[in-house]
């Protein structure tokens, strides 16, 4: 496996003026994301951000802001949630519930905030939340972990893997209007396509 | 951020009509048919009574789009394409809804499907005579054969010259698709290799120009939205046409409640920025889809029906199916680059008749289909098949290799059963509306059926020397919830789509849907509709509605 992107020169940002007006608009705001939280308080954002920072395994700043300031907005969106299992609290509760039984849990194993644990320590609490495994039984009687997790780990996912550096990272050609692609068959790119490890 | 980017809302325009106010309506007093919902069944109906000389409204509840200006080649903020309205979901597998299945704004469904349009096999009409499971269609293949002709046509949809499986053999009126991705050639060569017969998907995507609009540039973002105007869709083709013919559409407007006198309908009442209006209309068309038309149904109680409309049957709601959509995400040596080209441009229905043998009934389409890293991402980290999640670290270095990843999609038939249900819960929505709850659970046959078929998926990747790493848990499209048939105590509506309760009540749409056949469904929705079309122009005519 892969420990490095196999694309380090690659900017896909460097085609934006390739891209139509729109696209380019939506994209680019996430290059400068505005730190206004309206859902998350100050703290629970801190925390929001350092759970991201481990779901995803990155540490870019940048990023991070962007996913977190994304996850805000659509906790503060009247926006539906497509779907809600039965019995699972709407995702704004769910979102602070889930928080707070982190916070719980980070306190009951490590005695300290989960913002303050060192990086195997933050992993090992999340792993309990992802598998149903957590001790504070107390924080966790409104939401289950397992529900939260999920719903956490797809949100974050779906907005890390929208910013453009992480779009670079993993090679990816991103938004091609007007131009498409020509090459598309097997060994084909064309010529503003990531190249792997510089080459081409 | 997304959510202070604004569509345009340009339903005011065509002169003359529809300000934003609403104040200058074009049938406001009566029209002949309203039409609630503006997809795939409703814009061809719109089209085609409108041409017939009809007074038309189409009501949909979601924006008038404009492509060049409200989609963006971007996954995260064209979900909004979808209808993200909560639902409540239960059952042992709860569904996953929103852009995996439904459409919001005019066009539907049709403005963010991979265009993917097949037919239904002869069997798939007779699966009680021929399979002892599911329930026989009142119609048969032959019935349906002419409007599959005439939509196809119309479309212009391209395809190879000869497909090897079901009643249509081709050709396609447009030339089929060239050249495909490397994951669509991939799996033809591991096809092969295994002795399965595949094809370049026929597609109602454009081969060459038609009617003003140009080919497929292999830009990918068919779920996105369509920019180019390549792909089909209800809002670039049949609803232009329709209004051309005079048909209104009145967008941003959810319709509420179905209005009665006596045992007939009389039109609906519908919401826009606040205010409720109301539409009469001779004939009432429900094309809201498989969880909306239920919906209303059931809330639209009066004392002579107590159940909801056209629910005597007790059938509203009920035998709702997804496709089972599984996906297997093989790593290959060298690199596919699943982000380009149209997304689905190779397919197999080799699977698609009961064999005996394989221990179930009834059978299935695999897809080459492409992904982009936010359907990836998402899916191999958090909809995994065994129910583990893929976070951290792990997730990282697999989405490091994102470039060589293939991916084949099924899209396997669930049989019906009427505990997969849309019922009303005791919620409410902004509307004052009843929240819908949409029960699922997989049945065995549909376990066996997509076991199988993760088997072969991952012997087509093994066999361009890949190795299957990932298996996701999906399903694709929805289809019944009013079902057609010939018996009023077990169906909801005729084989026309007129309900059997309500003479001038018609539902039109997936939700008619019988059995859910075991390949995509539009083409069906929208030969459908051309078939109910024609049976309403003739007995409009005849005023016998």
């Amino acid at each position: 496996m892969a420990k490095h992107s196999h694309y380090p020169s690659y900017d896909v940002w460097d085609q934006h003026k390739e891209w139509d007006a729109h696209t380019q608009k939506v994209v680019g705001k996430r290059r400068s994301p505005q730190v206004a939280h309206q859902f998350f308080t100050e703290t629970e954002a801190l925390l929001l951000q350092t759970v991201v920072s481990v779901l995803v395994d990155d540490h870019r700043l940048e990023v991070l802001t962007f996913v977190t300031q994304h996850l805000d907005d659509s906790a503060a969106s009247p926006i539906g949630e497509s779907q809600r299992k039965v019995g699972v609290p709407p995702k704004k509760e769910l979102y602070r519930l889930g928080l707070a039984g982190v916070e719980a849990e980070s306190h009951r194993t490590y005695g300290a905030s989960f913002v303050a644990l060192k990086p195997e320590e933050q992993e090992s609490v999340l792993q309990r939340v992802a598998s149903g495994k957590t001790q504070s039984e107390q924080a966790w009687t409104a939401a289950n972990p397992v529900d939260f997790f999920k719903k956490l780990l797809q949100d974050t996912v779906g907005a890390y893997y929208s910013h453009p550096l992480v779009w670079s990272d993993i090679g990816y050609g991103g938004p091609a209007y007007p131009r498409g692609y020509v090459r598309v068959e097997k060994g084909l790119t064309d010529p503003w396509e990531a190249k792997a490890n510089g080459n081409g | 951020m997304a959510t202070d980017d604004r569509v345009t809302h340009n339903s005011d325009h065509y002169d003359g009509y529809r300000s934003r106010g609403m104040d200058k309506r074009k049938y406001a007093d009566e029209a002949d048919v309203c039409i609630v919902g503006a997809g795939a069944a409703g814009g061809v109906l719109a089209y085609e009574l409108a041409k017939a000389g009809l007074r038309v409204v189409v009501i949909e509840a979601g924006p008038f789009w404009d492509p060049q200006n409200d989609f963006a080649s971007d996954e995260l903020s064209m979900r909004r394409l979808a209808w993200q309205e909560t639902r409540l979901v239960a059952g042992n597998d709860p569904l996953k809804l929103g852009h995996n299945n439904s459409g919001r704004g005019v066009g539907g469904g049709t403005v963010h499907f991979t265009g993917v349009f097949l037919r239904f096999h002869e069997s798939d009409f007779q699966t009680r005579t021929i399979d002892g499971v599911g329930e026989d269609w009142p119609i048969r293949y032959k019935d349906l054969a002419p409007y599959y002709d005439k939509i196809e046509k119309e479309i212009a949809v391209s395809g190879p010259d000869h497909f090897p499986w079901g009643a249509f053999q081709g050709p396609y009126p447009y030339p089929v698709r060239e050249p495909i991705s490397a994951n669509a050639q991939l799996f033809r060569e591991g096809c092969d290799k295994l002795g399965f017969e595949s094809v370049v998907a026929p597609l109602a995507i454009l081969s060459a120009p038609f009617d003003g609009r140009p080919p497929c540039i292999n830009r990918g973002f068919c779920n996105q939205g369509c920019m180019p105007n390549a792909k089909y869709s209800g809002l670039i083709h049949h609803i232009p046409k329709a209004i051309a013919h005079g048909a209104e559409v009145l967008s941003d407007c959810m319709v509420t409640e179905i209005l009665m006198a006596g045992g007939r309908v009389s039109g609906v009442l519908f919401q826009h920025e606040g205010l409720t209006h109301r539409q009469m209309a001779r004939v009432v068309i429900l094309a809201g889809f498989v969880v909306e038309t239920p919906r209303l149904l059931l809330q639209s109680t009066t004392s002579r029906f107590p159940n909801g409309l056209a629910n005597s049957s007790g059938w509203v709601g009920k035998a709702i199916m997804p496709h089972s959509s599984h996906d297997v995400y093989g790593r290959l040596p060298d690199e596919v680059r699943l982000y380009k080209g149209t997304p689905v441009l190779a397919l197999t229905q080799h699977f698609y008749e009961t064999d005996q043998k394989r221990g179930f009934a009834r059978g299935y389409t695999l897809s080459a289909h492409g992904a982009r890293p936010v359907g990836m991402a998402g899916a191999i980290s958090a909809e995994r098949e065994d129910g583990s999640f893929l976070w951290g670290n792990r997730l990282r270095e697999t989405m490091l290799d994102y470039n060589q990843f293939a991916r084949i999609t099924l899209v396997g038939e669930v049989l019906p059963n009427p505990d997969n249900a849309v019922t009303l819960s005791g919620k409410k929505d902004e509307y004052g509306m009843p929240i819908p709850q949409v029960t699922f659970s997989y049945g065995e046959n549909d376990r066996k059926l997509y076991q199988h078929a993760i088997g072969q998926m991952k012997q087509i990747i093994e066999a361009v020397g890949g190795t299957p790493e990932h298996v996701v848990s999906d399903t694709a499209h929805l289809m019944g919830g009013c079902r057609m048939g010939d018996d009023p105590e077990t169906s909801v509506v005729n084989d026309f789509g007129q309900t059997h309760d309500i003479p001038n009540l018609f539902i039109a749409g997936a939700s008619t849907f019988v059995t859910s056949g075991g390949g995509n469904p539009t083409n069906t929705v929208m030969a459908l509709a051309a078939r109910t079309a024609d049976k309403l122009v003739e007995a409009m005519s005849r005023r016998d509605v």
